[in-house]
């Protein structure tokens, strides 16, 4: 393994990007592979809650499926399972294709992304046995932690290596995202392990650590990881210049400045210092900046002149991206968030930032590097359309069905004379069509599955190799 | 953004910068508050969690009771907890400090439990009540049978056992987990106000 230099100076000729994406091939499938199993799982899980939400007594009997582990389990599967595998799999091939360099530290991936999946699979099992941490987003299991930590930094390396010695001087928003998102998990899990588990914080200093970290798992890790997926194609799909690359640096800056402070909004009214929650206020709505720069220039997603499939994925998910942002916002506001804290209305958020923002953008990222890795067309274009009418109508159902839920619910919470029998069959029309909507994500990742299954036969005669663009975005 | 050892160094900084601020400095807000003793009552509170009932908070945990329920009143008229009868007071970080997780929880599709044991005093609901409610479920609260057994009575019934039918010769009874779930839920009352949770009265505050 030669090391390059940190800033390179004479530059070698970038690498043929066929051959940084063959080389990496079994690595980025081993991470796709896993992701799309955690994608199922979590599916099946979420499920399993989303019935609970308007039948309570589905499943009850047992113990490994109360509604509180089977909450924990479905996100941490969703998050730590798919979201991670699949976030991996993205950053680093646009990591190596950006860089203009193969990969190094391939044998670290798969043994990392070998022992990560171990620690989710464990994690996932030992929620459902009792051993969730109970705080959202963080809830995966103490002994799985330092594990997991492990994995990262394995897997991570990989990432560090490819920034650190790509053979192209300049490098893209794609890049800073993905780096950035590499960078920020294992800092913000170590902290939250040191000061929730190892040495945990007194009282409600723990809400405190948890509203911070957690928040950071999605504004921090998550959130890049799909930017930098819909900064790369975007330029690339469209073969369009980004509208306003220059402000692309500000809209990274801001996240990455600001981002960290909006944990405190879900503490409002809270036994906290004041000012923690009227922090996250501001940097919620300060972070509007970041979104308004991310919109102007991915809005050509939405134009889509060449009718490719992966871009749909990329337009949709930008918009539910950007609609998080302002919804977060909003229910950030004291006036609102008097009425909508402690409700589905919450939960909708979350889902929509791991299934929309997350999840729409890495689909279309999936949809345009597979072919490139295998060397093959995917199976099928008419199941390609089917995910993407599954994966939007659900998620429309699924947020949609839990915010309306939520809505309802705040209002009837605050009114005193609303019994919560009441409350519960109000709300219950609304959480049939979030379950709806969870049902239709679960079919369009069985799609995706079974698509890149037909992909990955060694005996298709179809095997179309996928022309190779020549050239590199062009931002 | 070429040079990358600036870059990881800003990355580092702005993480760092936000922790530094809102989880430092509210940490040396909060990382020393102490039980607060009255004079006049003799006793200093929040009073700490007998046995059982610590060993009730974990079982709270790890079924995941935090989903359903949250464990913070929002001051009055802040919504509506003080009508719901869920606390004279808003909860303060003190409430807190001797709980080793804290469940603050997220949702509410239960009631608060704040003052769930103050609550249960005055409706008359004891442990045997509550066992019930657990071993039934109530309203939209589904029933928790793993948490109680069906045993061979040898000589009397327990004390414990619950009013419902099982085989002769057995009782259903409740599980070491389920009781301490029970002293758990019951000890949970914030029947002290400090001075910082004194509800804010915007009449008089106005007249100064």
């Amino acid at each position: 393994m030669t090391s390059a230099p940190l800033t390179s100076t004479a530059e070698p000729p970038a690498s043929d990007p066929r051959a940084i994406d063959r080389a990496a091939r079994w690595a980025l499938l081993l991470l796709l592979a896993s992701g799309l199993v955690w994608l199922a799982v979590g599916g099946v899980l979420a499920l399993i809650h989303s019935i609970q939400l308007h039948t309570p007594g589905f499943l009850a009997a047992s113990a490994w499926f109360t509604f509180g582990r089977t909450q924990a389990a479905a996100e941490t599967a969703l998050v730590y399972g798919w979201a991670a595998n699949a976030g991996f799999a993205v950053a680093l091939w646009l990591l190596g294709r950006l860089g203009g360099a193969p990969l190094r530290g391939l044998g670290l991936v798969k043994i990392g992304g070998a022992f990560w999946n171990l620690g989710v699979t464990l994690g996932v099992i030992g929620i459902l046995a009792g051993d969730l941490t109970s705080f959202s987003l963080l809830q995966t299991p103490v002994y799985v932690q330092p594990l997991l930590l492990i994995a990262f930094a394995a897997v991570g390396t990989a990432g560090v290596l490819a920034w650190s010695g790509r053979r192209v001087g300049r490098t893209f928003a794609a890049q800073w995202y993905a780096v950035a998102a590499l960078f920020a998990f294992p800092w913000i899990y170590s902290v939250a392990q040191a000061m929730l588990f190892a040495l945990p914080v007194r009282g409600t200093m723990q809400a405190v650590v948890a509203a911070w970290a957690g928040q950071n798992v999605l504004s921090l890790w998550l959130g890049p990881l799909a930017l930098a997926a819909a900064y790369y194609l975007v330029p690339k799909i469209t073969g369009r210049t980004l509208a306003a690359y220059d402000l692309a640096a500000w809209g990274f800056g801001v996240l990455l400045v600001v981002g960290p402070w909006t944990g405190g909004r879900h503490l409002v009214g809270g036994p906290v210092p004041a000012w923690v929650p009227t922090v996250g206020i501001a940097c919620s709505l300060l972070l509007l900046f970041h979104f308004m720069v991310v919109a102007i220039n991915l809005r050509d997603a939405l134009g889509n002149p060449t009718g490719s499939t992966a871009l749909r994925f990329v337009a949709l998910g930008v918009a539910a991206y950007i609609l998080g942002g302002l919804v977060d916002a909003a229910s950030a506001m004291r006036g609102i968030a008097e009425f909508v804290q402690f409700t589905y209305f919450a939960e909708a958020q979350t889902m929509l930032a791991i299934l929309g923002g997350f999840t729409l953008p890495v689909f279309g990222a999936i949809y345009f590097l597979t072919p490139r890795v295998t060397g093959k067309a995917w199976g099928s274009d008419g199941l390609i359309k089917l995910h993407l009418g599954a994966a939007g109508l659900g998620l429309l159902l699924l947020v949609g069905g839990l915010a309306g839920a939520g809505v309802k619910q705040g209002l009837e919470l605050n009114d005193a004379g609303t019994t919560f029998a009441a409350i519960f069959e109000s709300v219950r029309p609304w959480l049939l069509v979030a379950t709806a909507g969870v049902g239709l994500q679960l079919l369009g990742g069985v799609f995706l599955a079974v698509n890149l299954a037909l992909q990955l036969q060694p005996d298709s005669d179809g095997a179309v190799v996928v022309p190779q663009p020549s050239a590199e975005p062009v931002p | 953004m070429k040079n990358s050892p600036l870059f990881f160094v800003a990355l580092f900084g702005a993480l760092a910068l936000s922790f530094g601020i809102v989880v430092l400095v509210s940490l040396r807000q909060l990382g020393q508050l102490d039980a607060y003793f009255d004079a006049g009552e003799g006793a200093a509170f929040p009073s700490r969690t007998p046995g059982l009932a610590a060993r009730g908070l974990l079982v709270y945990r790890d079924l995941g009771c935090a989903a359903c329920h949250t464990q913070q009143v929002r001051r009055p008229g802040f919504g509506a907890d003080r009508e719901r009868g869920w606390g004279e007071r808003q909860s303060v970080a003190r409430d807190y400090i001797y709980q080793t997780r804290v469940q603050l929880g997220q949702t509410r599709i239960g009631p608060d439990l704040t003052n769930f044991g103050e609550r249960a005093a005055k409706a008359g609901t004891d442990q045997a009540k509550l066992f019930l409610n657990l071993f039934a479920g109530q309203g939209s609260m589904p029933a928790y049978p793993f948490l109680f057994e069906v045993r061979r009575i040898v000589g009397q019934p327990t004390k414990q056992a619950l009013p419902v039918k099982s085989r002769a010769g057995y009782e259903v009874g409740p599980t070491r987990r389920a009781e301490a779930l029970a002293a758990y839920l019951l000890s949970l009352k914030a029947d002290f106000t400090y001075p910082e949770a004194q509800p804010l009265e915007p009449a008089t505050e106005a007249k100064k």
